[in-house]
């Protein structure tokens, strides 16, 4: 999902970086409230923060003969809100432009759109539909993980098409062109994500049920009946 | 037993089956590069712009990995950095459970 520094003209790096500071401020401005509030909610940001630099650093191959890697964004999104996620999500884009050449300083603000607020947006946008509805916690998980790992590499190709539409067809035309690049890649991708970052999240109901009923991600009762059970 | 243990088979065979379309698709796709996406999407650019890569400069100059493997080493370590968050975290809740109870 990364877009390569230079790939994107300055206007658009411009109007990327305008939409991503403020998403930023009012991330750190949440953090600051959640760790003053609750000593405990550190240790959970760790984990959730821990996933998005290891799977964001897995390069993995696809049906479509290329690599692309997973985002990891879903668990921290659900459990701490996306403009949470997307303070994560930029000091790991910010470690990946300046030691591995992957995105850059100028296409910063677009990877951070991209990876860590549309995409996380997404997918706390599917877990809040579901968390008060009789489905089951780790298939809301799944799927908010999913969801998000796949809208961040839908909304790469939309930042792409914007910047260079086709001459023949246009914007539409393009999107559809990196939407194959990109999109197609992820779905096994994003399946496996949300699967993975589903059990993870099943060791921390019952490991530390009490945080979760504390950030309010699931109701009381599914937590305390899925802590139970193990 | 098997119920308790449903994420992890389901986990385990999401997985196998990821492999096993993996290993299938790359004789399919005897040919194919597994190049990244990041890569193709790039040349798919230059293509739409009319321009060739070497065109492209970076906005803001930037320091690149001198060699593939200096670059997985960095991915490497990025991996490892959140593997120790992950396992501390995990471990602490692990004492601190086992304590309380």
């Amino acid at each position: 999902m990364h877009i390569m520094e230079g790939f994107l003209p300055w206007q658009w790096c411009v109007v990327w970086w305008i939409i991503a500071i403020p998403c930023l401020i009012l991330g750190i401005l949440q953090l600051k409230r959640v760790l003053a509030s609750d000593r405990e909610a550190l240790p959970l940001l760790g984990v959730t923060g821990g996933f998005i630099f290891i799977l964001s650093s897995l390069k993995l191959p696809s049906v479509t003969g290329s690599c692309s890697h997973p985002t990891g964004t879903g668990l921290s999104s659900i459990c701490f809100g996306p403009w949470v996620t997307s303070v994560i999500c930029a000091i790991v884009l910010l470690f990946q432009s300046l030691f591995l050449a992957h995105g850059g300083l100028s296409v910063l603000g677009a990877n951070i759109v991209s990876m860590g607020i549309v995409g996380p947006l997404a997918g706390w946008a599917v877990w809040r539909t579901l968390r008060d509805t009789g489905i089951n916690m780790y298939l809301t998980v799944f799927l908010a993980c999913a969801i998000a790992d796949l809208i961040t590499y839908v909304v790469t190709s939309l930042e792409l098409a914007l910047a260079y539409p086709a001459e023949v067809g246009g914007f539409v035309s393009s999107f559809v062109l990196f939407l194959g690049i990109f999109a197609i890649t992820q779905i096994p991708l994003a399946i496996v994500e949300g699967i993975v970052l589903a059990l993870v999240f099943k060791y921390i109901v019952q490991l530390k049920p009490e945080i979760l009923i504390r950030l309010k991600v699931f109701p009381d009762e599914k937590i305390r009946a899925a802590g139970s059970d193990a | 037993m098997w119920a308790r243990y449903r994420l992890e088979i389901l986990a385990i065979v999401a997985i196998l089956c990821f492999c096993g379309i993996f290993l299938y698709s790359s004789v399919l796709l005897g040919d194919a590069e597994y190049a990244g996406s990041d890569t193709i999407g790039s040349s798919r650019v230059a293509e739409l712009a009319g321009v060739s890569e070497e065109d492209f400069q970076p906005l803001i100059p930037q320091w690149e990995p001198p060699s593939g493997e200096i670059e997985s080493c960095l991915f490497a370590l990025q991996a490892a950095i959140g593997g120790i968050f992950v396992g501390w975290v995990f471990g602490y809740w692990k004492g601190q459970k086992s304590r309380s109870s």
